[in-house]
Formats: structure tokens, sequence, C-alpha cells
């Protein structure tokens, strides 16, 4: 693959690759190896407003460390989440993703892309779009995501139940 | 039909323990309730600390309609409807900001910070007498703050702010009292949260303490199960705690007191009892914060303020306060069957910190359109008005301890948790507004 040599693999292959498949796991709801993909200081972040600095200054709808994620993925597979009888169905879209080295510290690598996802429950349609950052860091059993942060584009809109991560 | 008539077919929508499904769904009994509730009752506007300068202002809405909250130079508060004199443009674009004068985007009518109209460009081509007879941005009537909080009422004649909060003005005075300044400011952005269904379901729930054992169960029983050794900490131990929190058994919910008051107000006590949520923590931080407190007010006092533990306080139609956590939840209703919840917060200036974290976790838990426990409220609103729409049955009941009520003085009814006191306190005062009214 011409692209995937152009890259000259520092790395950058598999944190793109990492990133579709992580949209392909929320779609197929393979939470559970989803969630596997988050370090255990792993972050989940999705801000109230746009080009929100902080979330300790600034409420978010989602600011889950991998701790309180386990415990979102457990309630999506209890029989009694009302939200989720029956099911959404998304597709996540990711798009322009590019990957380069971080000069963070602990994260290896980060990849920005553009992110839309559909979703579809009970006879009724809805989308998101936004661009999604995914820091990344290497460990012994490979890259894992250090923060994922989605920043939509209607961030700060009403919103109806949301109960698949973005 | 008349407006009399119209009156008296709604006040007999409403009977002691059952209400007509026509409440929640028709859009002719909506569109009464926007004229004779919505655009008479006081209604929470914004908070002082919003617009602390002349000239400041912020966009918010007074029912229907939508207002500005401006700051004037003499410190006092203005509240215009956001509609021009001349053909009815928007004037203000900005959801804040600072201002000299207001200028209509149209034909460029400009206006003071008051309203009233400045000058309009080709005076004479509108005949003579005509810009001055012209008025200027219609002025809300009655505007008033409380400790800060600034509610507003359409109608300019009525019972004064403070009289309608009644008893539960203490939800807003125990909340400027827990600031070690006497300061509040808003802070933190806001979170809403849409569902399809009437107003009165999320007031209704707000105090209804059969439901989280069923409606929350998912998020209990996934907390629970995460909670085991290993489970987290910091904001995490937080939101968990939230969550186990809503587990109690029936019998612990009915040792949460309700307290019902006239015009359709009513707290309930509260129930977080573990942890960083509990009421009394034995920390590093919230020492310092009860010694910045006792600082203003002594130990005596501070005891005091700090022992009011009180979850939900609603102020009727559509204000709920949490005094402790600093927070306002308003629902507005856009339409008989889609409404909107806005969630705001508060610094107590001079608190650590760590205290707004504390809030600011406390609204991501509990109401973000992702929250785990708002997701499964917002689903059962649907639910309701899906069912409601059904016409086979017309009459709700909301008779659940109805024979364990306990009349108090000055009106005030008193229940247990599992009582149904709140929805029919809530209806009373709206067959009243909706009837012959106050």
């Amino acid at each position: 693959m011409s692209g995937r040599a152009r890259l000259q693999d520092r790395g950058e292959s598999a944190a793109l690759e990492l990133v579709y498949g992580e949209a392909l796991l929320l779609d197929e709801r393979r939470f559970e190896e989803w969630l596997e993909l988050f370090d255990e200081d792993g972050l989940y972040w999705v801000p109230s407003q746009p080009g929100q600095a902080s979330a300790h200054d600034t409420l978010s709808l989602f600011y889950e460390q991998k701790s309180l994620l386990a415990v979102r993925v457990n309630r999506l597979r209890q029989p009694s989440m009302h939200a989720q009888a029956p099911p959404v169905r998304t597709l996540h879209h990711v798009g322009a993703a590019v990957a380069r080295p971080s000069a963070e510290r602990g994260v290896d690598l980060e990849v920005s892309s553009s992110l839309i996802v559909c979703e579809w429950r009970g006879d009724e349609g809805r989308w998101f779009a936004g661009r999604a950052l995914h820091r990344l860091r290497q460990g012994p059993a490979g890259l894992r995501i250090v923060m994922k942060r989605v920043d939509l584009i209607n961030c700060d809109a009403p919103h109806r139940a949301l109960t698949v991560p973005l | 039909m008349t407006t009399a008539a119209a009156a008296h077919e709604d006040a007999a929508l409403v009977r002691d323990s059952a209400v007509h499904r026509r409440v929640y769904t028709d859009p002719e009994v909506f569109a009464r309730e926007q004229e004779r509730i919505f655009r008479r009752v006081w209604l929470y506007v914004a908070h002082e600390s919003e617009v602390p300068r002349p000239g400041d202002f912020v966009v918010t809405r007074l029912g229907p309609d939508e207002v500005v909250l401006v700051r004037q130079p003499d410190a006092s508060l203005a509240l215009l409807h956001n509609r021009c004199a001349h053909r009815g443009a928007r004037v203000v674009g900005e959801a804040s900001g600072c201002a000299r004068r207001f200028h209509c985007p149209y034909h460029s009518w400009t206006y003071r910070l008051d309203g009233t109209l400045l000058g309009v460009p080709l005076p004479a081509g509108y005949g003579e007498g005509f810009v001055e007879g012209a008025g200027g941005m219609a002025r809300v009537p009655r505007v008033a703050s409380y400790r800060g909080f600034v509610f507003a009422s359409h109608a300019g004649q009525g019972e004064e702010l403070p009289q309608f909060l009644g008893g539960l003005a203490s939800a807003l005075d125990n909340m400027v009292d827990r600031s070690p300044s006497g300061a509040l400011t808003r802070a933190g952005g806001r979170l809403r949260m849409e569902y399809r269904g009437n107003w009165k379901l999320f007031m209704e729930n707000a105090t209804d303490l059969v439901h989280p054992g069923f409606v929350h169960e998912s998020s209990v029983a996934a907390a629970r199960e995460s909670s085991r050794p290993g489970g987290g900490g910091g904001a995490t131990g937080q939101t968990l705690d939230m969550l186990l929190s809503n587990g109690l058994a029936v019998p612990q919910w009915d040792d949460v007191p309700l307290h019902a008051f006239p015009n359709g107000h009513v707290y309930m006590g509260g129930f977080y009892r573990r942890g960083i949520i509990a009421p009394q923590r034995e920390d590093a931080v919230y020492a310092r914060y009860r010694a910045a407190l006792a600082a203003r007010h002594g130990e005596a006092r501070t005891t005091e303020i700090l022992g009011v533990d009180r979850f939900n306080n609603l102020i009727w139609p559509g204000l709920s306060v949490n005094s402790r956590f600093a927070v306002l939840r308003q629902v507005t209703p856009l339409d008989v069957d889609r409404s909107v919840i806005t969630s705001t917060c508060f610094r107590f200036d001079g608190a650590p910190d760590e205290m707004f974290d504390l809030t600011l976790q406390f609204l991501n838990t509990a109401s973000s359109p992702a929250s785990m426990v708002a997701s499964d409220d917002l689903e059962v609103f649907e639910r309701c008005q899906r069912g409601l729409s059904d016409r086979s049955v017309e009459w709700i009941d909301m008779s659940r301890g109805m024979g364990r009520d306990r009349h108090a003085p000055r009106g005030v009814v008193e229940a247990p948790g599992t009582s149904e006191v709140a929805v029919r306190n809530q209806m009373a005062a709206w067959q009243r507004w909706m009837g012959a009214g106050p």
C-alpha cells in the first residue's frame, strides 16, 4: 500500500488502523473490545462548548475515565436499560484521518479525523458531526488510547438522550 | 369558546386524585397554558453575575418570548423583548455581550440600554410625531432579583416575587449562604437535554421517589458490579456514588421527606449518604471550605447552613434548584410534546476550586444528554407522551400516598417520599392559574 509506505511507519499506520477499527467496534456493539482500546488512565471526552479548553471549568457531555467507561459499557449490556430498548443502530464514518507523532507527555502519537455518526432508533434518525482527536500511547500490548476527544459542531445544542459513545 | 368557558373547561381537567390526559397532549390546552401560566407567573430568567457591568446583556427566554436582560448605567436591570418596534425584526443576534446601545439590523433603528428609541435614519419619512410615538423595544413590566436570581413576569400586576417563592425562597437562600463570600458566579456553560414530551413530565418526575429503583435499575446494577474492589476514584468516584445512591429500597425512599407548599412548589430531602457526595464529608478540601464558611458565618450558623439536606427544590412551574451542588435545572416548553431542560451552575466564590469540580461532575453525571441516569428518564418521558396520546383511557391517576398527607401550618403538606403529593400540588397550582386564577 503506497500510503502506508509513505508514512515510513513510526507507528502512524497502526494509529490509523486503531482509529478506523475503533469506529467499527462501536458500530458492531463490541463495547468490551472497544473499552480495551483505552489505556488504564484513558479518558473519553466530549466537550459541551466549542473550543472548550478544560473539563474542570466547563461542563461536558461525556468526561469519563476508563473505570467509568466500564460502568457505561456494563450498562449497555443490562436488559433494564430502557433508553436502549430498542437499541440504537449507529454508523461511524471516519474521514480525513491524519496521524503524527505527539509532543504531549505520555503520548506517542495522535490522530486527528473528521467524524460523522449516524444514529437510527425507533423509526427516527439523527446525525452528529465533529472533529475527533485520538491521543495514543505505545505499550507492551500495542497502541492504547490515552484520550479520545470529540468536538461536535453542535456540542452546545439541546440533544435527546445519547447512549452509545460517539 | 370564550376565555371564561375555556378556563372553566381547563379547570375541570384536574380532579383531586386524577388528571385528564389532555393536560399533557392537547395543543389548545398548551396554547392557553402559555398565556395563562407562562405569560403571567414569575419565571427564572438569569443570574445577576451574568451581567455585572453597565451594558452587559444576555439573551434568554421568558415563557414563549425571547428577551434580553440588560444591566443599566444605574446598575438596575431591564428586561427587553428582543423585537424591533418598527418591523418586528429580532434586534440582538449575539447570545451575550456588552453594548452601549442596540441597533436593529434591518432599518437601523437604534435603542438605548433601557429599550427606549434613540433614533432612526430618515425620520422625516415616517411622518410627524411618528418616531416619538413609536415606542421602543418593549419592556417586560416586572423584573425582580431574589438574592441575585433574576425572575420576571409578563403580567403588570400580581403577587410580589418573595411571596410567590414562599417556602421555596429558602432553597435560593441556602445556595447563597453556602458561598464563603456570600456571592455566587454563574460559570461552566450549560447543558441542554431535549425530549419529545410535555414539560410537566420533568417536574413531576423530579420528586417521584418510586421511579429511581425501576427507571435507573440499569445504572444502579452497572455501578454495583463495577464498584467491587478496583472500581475507580476521583471524579469517577463521585459519579459512581451518585449512580449507587439511586439504588435505595422503597422503604428507604419513603424516609426521604417531601414538603409541598402553596403555588405548586415542593422540595424533597437529601438521599446522598456515601463518599464525596455525602452532606458532611471529612476530607481536606471540605475542611478548608467549612473553615472559609465559618469565617463568614461563625461555627453555629455554618453547621446550620451545611445541615440543610435537600435534593430537588422545585419552584413551579419549571425550575429545579439543588442548593448544595449549586445547580439550577429549568424546563422550557417548546410545544405540547417537546421540551428542553437547561442546566446551569455556580461557583461558590471564595470556596476551594475543587468544590466547583463537584458541581460540574454532578451535572455531567445527572443532566448531560449522555447521562447514564437522565437518558432513562428522558426515555420514560417520551414513552409517557406516546401512551398519553392513546385515547383508550382519559384519566391518569395521581393518588399514590393520598391518605398519608400531614397538614402543617401555612398551607404546607408533608408526606413520605413515595407519595405523589408533589404531582397533586403542581396540578392544583396549574388548575388555579388555568381556571379562575389568583
